[in-house]
């Protein structure tokens, strides 16, 4: 620990008073990390597991929407603000059709479920995918090769542009989502309980996470993802299309925030027009947290910030929590500023 | 100071001069128009309360239709910005009402953050304000822990060092410990986890409520304030309040502040006979649609600043006449006849004002003057005699509780101070 304690200072200190001020940055953390150990351990197993749960479900929830956020960063160094209304749009559009799968309020949670809800994940993450495509036709494409600053503004317009067509839809009221989850809490053995509406919706994230790691990996149209990530210009000699390319990492980002709409109303049972622009600016941070560009590295992003928030709420107080996730990015970045698990960005 | 007074000359020149030309015209025609200005979040996530209060007052103006030869007419603002209550929309409603000379006095605003805004700008005209709703104890009242918490103090919102701000739902020094008292005598609990939205009327409400519960014996636990700028996530606080032995919530919020979304969180962590009590700012349709469909039960309990009307037998008559103008449930809300009071006291105190100015049109101070002045005004909510700071003397209130689709009234209590 010391050693590599050493090393990091190494890596960043040149001069005798910035590593002064290190070592306090460093105890002030020991301090917060001895803290809470303490305090996990005073309240037993079952209550941090229960913790843990909420944290790893509201992380999931940030881990689908920052894959979009890193995988459109990684491929086209934009950050498209609208990303968190298309998760938000995927909720409400869902809300919108769920009577067409016959799910209506008031039905129980039970296995007959299943089947329509998956129609509607994929309905739902179709119509997300085909309308960030239509975004980046519109907003982006013909400012691919304008000044960097044009299509960031594009991006807040178009997060303008649909928060404002949610809030024509349906107002700017707190809508209702069904509940299709089961209540129950699940023994993990040993007293030690988690609820199953948190597992299910981890489970749900962590299979479409996986999906999208085997597919980016493995399928042709993943290599060419990476090949233009890598070297646009190169990427086109060697025969990639790339605006296809590039129209097919807006497609999957969005599918997954479609997703991450419907786990979120079915998780939080409610959702508002404006809710979108906050998970955005999250998500956002967990995408550079685990190195942007890097999917993994989003995914062990949002589930940490969910976790840290988690733990704050239930163990410290809801008024320190913006304070422990953004001390530990800031600290985590002093260190590793390219995030936990590195960038992945186009070489210049 | 200078320019007030400038405008306060303008506004008496326009006055007489208005006063002057009508009387000529004639004994049986109209001397005139007195508007009578509402400021209430009429749109988005506040409507559900805002526009049945406005409904409220509107009704009583446009029943009353004259007064002393002059025509009324009731003029609606919305301080509502994308849906929520907004106190600089609220300050400009009321600088829109200054420069019509026709306006002689408000009926709002309903939140007690927008009024904090309004009173400064209404107090240098001077405007009339009465509200139906506001209950943050500091726009009235000295504490000395005012400035800290809620920003200001009652002698700093009115710069002029006279009063032109009135109200006649209780106070929440009344609404928080009201709460308390049901709580813990009534539903027996013993501990309780209570959270606020830290907007000064969410705090100040939940403040009281665990001063006075923990004045009673009882134990509060998990006192959190929660940033609702966005919408939080409660589900570990939930945790750590059941954890710590809470059998109840009390929610220092309102509904557009997420008031009743940690009802919904707390489903799987809380049982569903667990109680959930909070202010009047959760008693309204849009807490029980966010509370969701096992959660919004009959365990939800809401204070409400203002006695039930329909106990009242002598508002029978008005409340009727209310509810065929207005058939749809939706537009009679927890402060519909609250806000007919007030618009009632309003033009009640005009006609004083005009009976002593000579049945001329009169100033605003006069009919501030007059407010200040109204003693045992029989309303529908209850009979009202307000003092000099702006308060009711003998504040009523009731508590409410959620039982088959509506709010029901199943207590009413008045504070004798």
């Amino acid at each position: 620990m010391a050693a590599m304690v050493q090393r990091l200072r190494g890596s960043v200190l040149t001069s005798p008073t910035s590593s002064a001020v290190n070592l306090v940055g460093l105890l002030v953390v020991a301090i917060a990390v001895v803290a809470a150990l303490q305090r996990i351990y005073q309240s037993g197993p079952t209550y941090f597991f229960q913790t843990l749960g909420f944290g790893m479900a509201q992380g999931a929830i940030f881990a689908l929407v920052a894959l979009g956020y890193t995988m459109v960063y990684g491929i086209i160094e934009l950050i498209n603000f609208a990303h968190g209304d298309v998760f938000t749009l995927g909720a409400f559009f869902s809300l919108a059709v769920m009577p067409l799968f016959g799910l209506t309020a008031g039905k129980a949670p039970s296995t007959a479920l299943i089947l329509p809800l998956i129609g509607l994940f994929v309905v739902t993450m179709l119509f997300c995918a085909l309308v960030n495509v239509a975004i980046e036709r519109v907003a982006y494409r013909p400012l691919r090769h304008a000044p960097r600053l044009a299509p960031l503004i594009t991006a807040i317009g178009m997060s303008a542009f649909l928060e404002g067509v949610m809030f024509i839809w349906r107002g700017p009221y707190n809508l209702a989502y069904p509940d299709f989850l089961p209540e129950q809490q699940i023994s993990l053995g040993g007293g030690v309980t988690i609820a199953a509406k948190a597992v299910m919706v981890i489970v749900i994230a962590i299979v479409l996470m996986i999906g999208l790691t085997l597919f980016v990996g493995r399928s042709k149209l993943g290599k060419a993802m990476r090949a233009t990530a890598q070297d646009r210009d190169a990427a086109q000699l060697m025969g990639i299309d790339i605006n296809r390319t590039i129209s097919a990492t807006f497609f999957i980002g969005a599918a997954l925030a479609g997703a991450g709409g419907i786990i979120y109303g079915l998780y939080y049972n409610s959702v508002a027009a404006f809710d979108g622009f906050q998970y955005g600016l999250i998500a956002f941070t967990a995408a550079v947290f685990g190195g942007i560009g890097n999917i993994p590295g989003a995914a062990l992003g949002g589930f940490a910030i969910g976790i840290i928030a988690a733990i704050s709420d239930g163990y410290f107080s809801v008024s320190w929590t913006q304070i422990m996730i953004f001390g530990i990015l800031i600290f985590v970045l002093v260190f590793r500023p390219t995030g936990l698990l590195g960038m992945r960005v186009p070489e210049k | 100071m200078v320019r007030a007074r400038g405008l306060g000359v303008l506004i008496v020149a326009t006055l007489f001069a208005f006063a002057c030309g009508s009387s000529g015209g004639g004994g049986s025609t109209s001397k005139g128009e007195i508007d009578i200005a509402s400021d209430l979040p009429t749109s988005g996530a506040d409507a559900s309360s805002g526009l049945p209060t406005q409904y409220g007052a509107q009704f009583a103006v446009t029943q009353k239709g004259t007064v002393d030869g002059f025509t009324l007419k009731f003029v609606p603002f919305d301080d509502s910005v994308n849906g929520v209550h907004n106190p600089t929309k609220g300050a400009q409603n009321v600088q829109q009402m200054i420069s019509n000379t026709k306006i002689l006095g408000m009926v709002g605003p309903f939140n007690s953050g927008v009024a904090a805004a309004e009173i400064p700008v209404a107090n240098q005209a001077p405007l009339a304000m009465i509200s139906p709703s506001n209950t943050n104890e500091c726009l009235t009242l000295v504490f000395p822990y005012c400035q800290s918490y809620a920003g200001y103090t009652a002698a700093a919102l009115r710069p002029t060092g006279k009063n032109n701000y009135f109200r006649i739902a209780a106070n929440d020094t009344h609404q928080g410990p009201a709460m308390a008292d049901f709580a813990y005598d009534t539903l027996g609990v013993k501990v309780i986890a209570v959270w606020d939205d830290q907007e000064p009327f969410g705090l100040g409400v939940a403040n009281n409520f665990a001063t006075e519960f923990q004045k009673k014996g009882g134990t509060v636990v998990a006192r959190q304030g929660f940033d609702t700028s966005s919408k939080p996530d409660f589900h570990s606080w939930l945790n750590r309040a059941k954890a710590a032995g809470a059998t109840a919530i009390y929610a220092g919020a309102t509904s557009a502040t997420y008031g009743c979304i940690p009802r919904a969180e707390s489903q799987g962590i809380f049982d569903p006979s667990t109680y959930y009590l909070g202010p009047d700012g959760i008693g309204d349709a849009q807490c029980i649609s966010d509370a969701g469909a096992t959660m919004g039960n009959d365990h939800m309990y809401a204070s409400q600043g203002v006695a039930d009307a329909n106990s009242n037998p002598s508002a029978a008559s008005t409340i009727a006449a209310y509810k065929a103008a207005h058939p749809n449930p939706s537009d009679t809300a927890a402060y519909t006849y609250a806000a007919y009071d007030c618009a009632a006291i309003l033009i009640d105190s005009i006609d004083r004002a005009i009976k002593a100015n000579n049945g001329n049109m009169p100033t605003r101070q006069a009919v501030i003057d007059q407010i200040a002045q109204t003693n045992n005004f029989p309303g529908l909510t209850g009979t009202y005699t307000l003092n000099s700071t702006g308060d009711p003397t003998t504040p009523a209130l009731q508590i409410q509780q959620y039982k088959s689709g509506a709010w029901t009234t199943i207590k009413n209590l008045s504070v004798t101070s």
